[in-house]
């Protein structure tokens, strides 16, 4: 049982990771071809992936609803909203507009959806300018760098900061094109390489996490 | 308790109160002040203007309805202005909740201009996957998109002549409002089909994406609504973005005048605890 537990994933691992690491340097009709098939296969994945989010998800609140722990009623309240619009989903094939007619879908997505996940973003500009208010504080040399510099790029950004100081627009492109992206490619190279890393430890199967922790 | 103690404990509704009034009053009563073009937006724009008539135009929209008040009026501009110059356009997205929004901007717009689905443009909808759909995608179209989301067989569509894989697409811009995004679709797209790509995101992660484009590796940038606003001065038809920067200077003003004071106040404290021995909060 080990092997199919342990030594089949590392090697599929291993060979799988060997070769399409390898397909990216080799413009071969049929390496094109197996990179075609496999990332389809992957997009099927990805459905699967979905189910599986959606089952955990309706597991999850199963069992808060069943335990009745704090705040169950608010599973309940997905649960609705989760089945009510898979049904009605599923009876319009998914289609919000037919024939020019807005379906119950459509009527869920537009006037459900869209202004609750639009007012979830909306009030976060509020609790922005209360947490700025309460802890933008120039508390040390560094924080006040840093008050300095949002303040410009926030006059920078809108018209009324540069029509009060002309100079905000250009400190702000400046800002962003040199300190701030050469800050962002330090950052990013250091991912990049941490990925790297960790892929070809992955590949090597010298990291073993992803394949969970059950029994040897 | 001093001034400067009550002042830094103000209850948090008067700054939701002065928020809301500064987002609220120049929507009411626009100013209408100059919105100046930056290079990033100048990018994306100067591209869409060099490609010829008929050219093929992908407009990824990637974002959900938590992101429409910074990114769809960027989708309006760019398809305003692709449909202008007469290129074909292919819509689509990677993010799942967006689907719907996606297909309906994109029919507006098309029918504001008098184009026709599948010989002008396409919406092919969205399909799982992210970064493999855009490999997909770049070996095979008609494999990973057999169908538009109108269920139309994508290989009978006239705006798709001649488009077999994303190396015949000329120009690709993604609206993104996070992953899968921008830096998705240069990491499994432009870097092994050599498509030109741009981008435009919310304000939130644009700074994120100026490496990017510092390198070349984007041609362009429109940052949130600024950048919806700058694309709809260039296009010549102001919108809602152009509408909408008045409340955001407002409230950027308000913003840094708050922050200015909670530090005077914070100092006026340290100044008057220093003398008496005790630390500020």
């Amino acid at each position: 049982m080990n092997f199919f537990r342990r030594q089949l994933p590392l090697l599929i691992t291993l060979v799988t990771g060997l070769v399409f690491a390898a397909q990216y340097y080799v413009p071969h009709p049929a390496s094109e071809e197996m990179l075609t098939n496999v990332t389809k296969w992957l997009q099927i994945i990805g459905g699967f992936a979905l189910v599986l989010g959606v089952t955990s998800l309706f597991h999850i609140h199963a069992v808060k609803i069943r335990r009745r722990e704090p705040g169950w009623g608010y599973s309940f309240v997905l649960y609705a909203g989760m089945l009510g619009t898979i049904v009605i989903g599923l009876w319009h094939n998914g289609k919000e507009v037919v024939n020019g007619t807005m379906t119950a879908f459509g009527w869920i997505y537009n006037f459900m959806m869209v202004p609750l996940q639009g007012t979830m973003f909306a009030i976060l500009a509020f609790f922005i300018a209360s947490a700025a208010y309460r802890s933008f504080r120039a508390r040390s040399r560094e924080a006040a760098v840093l008050l300095v510099a949002a303040v410009i790029v926030m006059m920078g950004r809108v018209p009324l900061g540069e029509y009060l100081v002309p100079l905000s627009g250009d400190l702000t492109q400046w800002i962003l094109n040199v300190l701030n992206a050469s800050v962002r490619r330090a950052i990013l190279i250091g991912i990049s390489l941490g990925a790297v890393a960790l892929s070809l430890k992955i590949i090597f199967g010298i990291e073993r996490a992803y394949l969970g922790g059950g029994k040897e | 308790m001093t001034f400067a103690e009550r002042m830094l404990k103000i209850d948090r509704r008067i700054i939701f109160l002065v928020i809301g009034l500064c987002t609220l009053i120049p929507l009411l009563y626009p100013v209408g002040l100059a919105i100046k073009i930056s290079p990033e937006v100048h990018g994306v724009y100067d591209y869409i203007e060099s490609l010829p008539e008929g050219s093929v135009f992908l407009l990824s929209l990637d974002f959900d309805p938590a992101s429409k008040p910074e990114l769809y009026p960027q989708a309006v501009s760019l398809l305003r202005h692709a449909f202008k110059k007469n290129l074909r356009v292919i819509g689509m997205t990677l993010w799942l909740p967006g689907t719907g929004m996606a297909n309906e901007v994109i029919t507006r717009v098309a029918d504001e201009a008098g184009k026709v689905s599948g010989k002008d443009y396409v919406f092919l909808g969205w399909s799982p996957g992210g970064g493999s759909v855009i490999i997909n995608m770049g070996q095979d179209l008609y494999k990973a998109f057999p169908t538009d989301y109108n269920n139309q067989p994508t290989k009978d569509l006239m705006v798709l002549k001649d488009v077999k894989t994303l190396r015949d697409v000329a120009y690709v811009v993604s609206l993104a409002a996070g992953t899968s995004g921008i830096e998705t679709w240069y990491v499994f797209g432009k870097d092994k089909y050599k498509f030109e790509l741009g981008g435009g995101c919310t304000g939130v992660i644009a700074p994120g994406l100026y490496p990017l484009l510092r390198s070349g590796q984007i041609n362009g940038l429109i940052g949130g609504l600024r950048g919806a606003a700058e694309y709809e001065v260039l296009i010549d038809q102001k919108g809602r973005a152009v509408a909408g920067m008045d409340a955001q200077s407002a409230t950027h003003l308000a913003i840094i005048v708050l922050v200015i004071l909670c530090n005077i106040f914070y100092f006026m404290l340290r100044k008057s605890q220093g003398r008496t021995g005790q630390q500020p909060g």
